[in-house]
């Protein structure tokens, strides 16, 4: 079951990398990527990340993605479909 | 010249203005302008004789002293020989700032000589971490460098500083101050909740993580054992919170856990979990697990609740307020402490080994007793270390250095060097084996020129005695690669590098010169040879339950060699 992410980022050297890193490191598959502008010195990500195996909890990768700096979960949906982020994106920038 | 400081500069003056007094490091090409500001800073730099020492030192100047230690490194390979004292510093929650040099911006990204991307390899084990671009910004990010790794849940954090960074002048006057984060407050109705789950129980069992000395909730838990008298057992970083010696504590649990531990945590009926994570080392096979227990489970960082075993009961937030907020009515337990007392004392260690070979845990018990309530023990990995656990006798925390998450062979002597300066009015020790020694022997080197009077006991069985054990054990005696027996003249070594040596066969030597060892004025190793046969009991076998613990077979006498 996939489920999407929505993450805002403070532009900070390695933010991106930091937050996709842990995603895979904590046993989740990272099937799409969808990067924002959000002016002000952050970004939003929205991320499409599916569990490698059922031991695999979605809660509590989204308490390990609050533990990162410069990061902030803003809202996740188990679902699997895209929802509306709490932050509308302004411009979609390449990843 | 400008007037206004340089980068390195304010790295030095940032330094002092948050406290620090010593660090550890060692400098190369990135990093000069850094050492040429460290330079009469009045900042006690302590060189070692490799990166990987440097970080180790500042993990165990972190543990012993409960505030942030602080290394230093080149960029490229100075940087990439931090990694291990990291990764170490990170799985054991251990604050740690970390500097190092980077090539100058404008030839980061070209494979500039030395040129690595620390901060790249480092995103897993880390904290937070930074790149520096501008000078200005070295105050403000130090100083949240400092808070931010040692807030919450501890850990070590990044600072990598390209050397034109440190190198340019900068109109900055001041140091930054960061604001102290207080942490979280337990929740009321948990705490209720859990003194609820308490009051209900039969059989109350505390399992103590490291998280209780990080938390500094040691006198909590030790008031909330005498208040309440419900037993503990502890993990690996969570010995010396309860005195080794109280009655209630019944020893580590898990895989080289006591026995009564291990049977306690099976027959609980509640295990109230304090700053403990569930690692695989203390639960066996998870699923068999204290399998009629409810958990409370307490803890700094929400991340760890139901990760691997779901809580019945969650608090987060500030141990030291969550223990001493727990005032349970407490039902009758007697007979399930006398059960708990009745294990220990049936299945306590017995020292009366056969032959005249010395027996290491024997050693280790009598070494703690002897240096009292100011030993600490600096271990490396192996067997050792787990004789230290089980035998070793601890008044207070902050007092077993250990590399439990990381299990990273090479800890112990630079470990020592870390523990030693911060704590010199204790009996700080190194135990070490043969295979871990020699990972960081270098290090010998920064105790005889700073004349660190560490003591070392190196308990030789000449083989990688953990892994031999294994192989006897569960891969059919096909002993691969784990033979040791050419390894130097350890005690030769020792006194080539400045430290005063002897060494010890028999049995009836170890107390005289455990005697000795401890009166010793200056660094001083003691080289041990023990049988290479002797193994670590109890074990749970890899993917078992911690019901199903192999014991101790003394078939045959120790040797001495």
């Amino acid at each position: 079951m996939s489920h999407l992410i929505h993450i805002e980022l403070d532009r900070l050297e390695g933010s991106l990398l930091r937050i996709l890193g842990l995603v895979e490191r904590r046993g989740f598959n990272i099937d799409g990527a969808e990067l924002y502008d959000l002016g002000e010195d952050k970004r939003g990500l929205s991320l499409t990340v599916r569990p490698r195996d059922l031991s695999r909890s979605l809660d509590i990768l989204g308490l390990q993605i609050d533990r990162l700096y410069g990061i902030k979960r803003l809202a996740s949906d188990p679902r699997g479909q895209a929802t509306p982020s709490p932050t509308e994106p302004k411009a979609k920038i390449n990843a | 010249m400008s007037n206004q400081p340089t980068g390195a500069q304010l790295v030095i003056s940032t330094l002092k203005a948050l406290g620090v007094e010593t660090l550890f490091g060692y400098p190369g090409g990135a990093i000069m302008p850094i050492y040429d500001a460290l330079a009469g800073s009045g900042l006690k730099h302590i060189l070692v004789r490799h990166e990987q020492g440097a970080a180790f030192a500042a993990d165990a100047y972190a543990r012993a002293t409960g505030s942030v230690g602080v290394c230093m490194a080149t960029s490229g390979p100075g940087a990439t020989n931090l990694i291990t004292g990291i990764a170490n510093a990170y799985m054991d929650s251990v604050p740690v700032v970390c500097i190092t040099g980077q090539v100058a911006t404008h030839l980061m990204g070209t494979d500039g000589f030395q040129e690595v991307d620390i901060l790249g390899i480092c995103l897993p084990i880390v904290k937070h971490s930074w790149l520096v671009r501008d000078p200005a910004d070295i105050p403000a990010i130090l100083a949240e460098a400092f808070a931010i790794a040692a807030e919450g849940r501890p850990g070590p954090v990044l600072v990598d500083i390209p050397k034109d960074v440190a190198a340019a002048h900068v109109a900055v006057s001041s140091a930054a101050s960061f604001p102290e984060w207080t942490p979280p407050a337990p929740d009321a109705g948990a705490i209720k909740a859990a003194e609820k789950l308490i009051e209900q129980a039969k059989h109350p069992l505390l399992y103590i993580g490291g998280g209780v000395e990080i938390g500094d909730a040691s006198k909590e838990v030790r008031d909330l054992v005498a208040r309440t008298g419900i037993p503990a057992v502890s993990t690996l970083k969570g010995i010396g919170t309860l005195p080794t010696t109280d009655d209630l504590y019944l020893g580590m649990l898990g895989m080289h856990g006591t026995r009564a531990a291990n049977i306690a945590v099976q027959d609980a009926d509640l295990l109230i979990a304090l700053g403990a994570r569930f690692d695989d080392r203390a639960t066996g096979k998870l699923n068999a697990f204290a399998p009629n227990a409810k958990i409370i489970h307490a803890d700094i960082d929400p991340a760890e609740i139901n990760k691997l075993r779901k809580a019945d009961v969650a608090i987060v937030g500030d141990l030291k307020k969550t223990v001493a907020g727990l005032n349970p009515k407490m039902p009758g337990i007697q007979k399930w402490v006398e059960k708990c007392k009745a294990d220990k004392w049936e299945h306590r260690f017995k020292y009366n080994a056969p032959g005249k070979g010395i027996y290491a845990p024997g050693l280790l018990k009598s070494l703690s007793e002897k240096a009292g309530d100011k030993f600490i023990a600096a271990c490396d990995v192996g067997q050792h270390q787990m004789w230290v656990a089980q035998h070793c006798e601890f008044a207070h925390n902050r007092a077993h250095l250990t590399s439990g998450g990381s299990g990273a062979m090479g800890y112990g002597l630079p470990a020592g060097v870390g523990a030693k300066l911060a704590k010199p009015d204790h009996h700080v020790v190194t135990i070490s084996g043969d295979g871990s020694f020699m990972m960081n022997i270098q290090e010998m080197a920064t105790l005889n020129r700073y004349n660190i009077p560490l003591k070392i006991v190196l308990l030789d069985n000449s083989s990688l005695g953990l892994v031999r054990q294994w192989q006897e054990l569960f891969y059919q005696e096909n002993y691969s690669e784990i033979d040791l027996s050419d390894n130097p003249d350890f005690v030769e070594v020792a006194k080539a590098f400045g430290l005063s040596a002897f060494r010890i066969t028999h049995r009836h030597e170890v107390e005289g010169a455990l005697d000795k060892l401890l009166a010793a004025e200056g660094p001083t190793l003691l080289h041990v040879l023990i049988d290479p046969r002797e193994n670590v009991w109890p074990l749970v076998p890899p993917g078992a339950s911690n019901a199903e613990m192999m014991e101790e077979r003394w078939d045959e006498p120790l040797d001495s060699y």
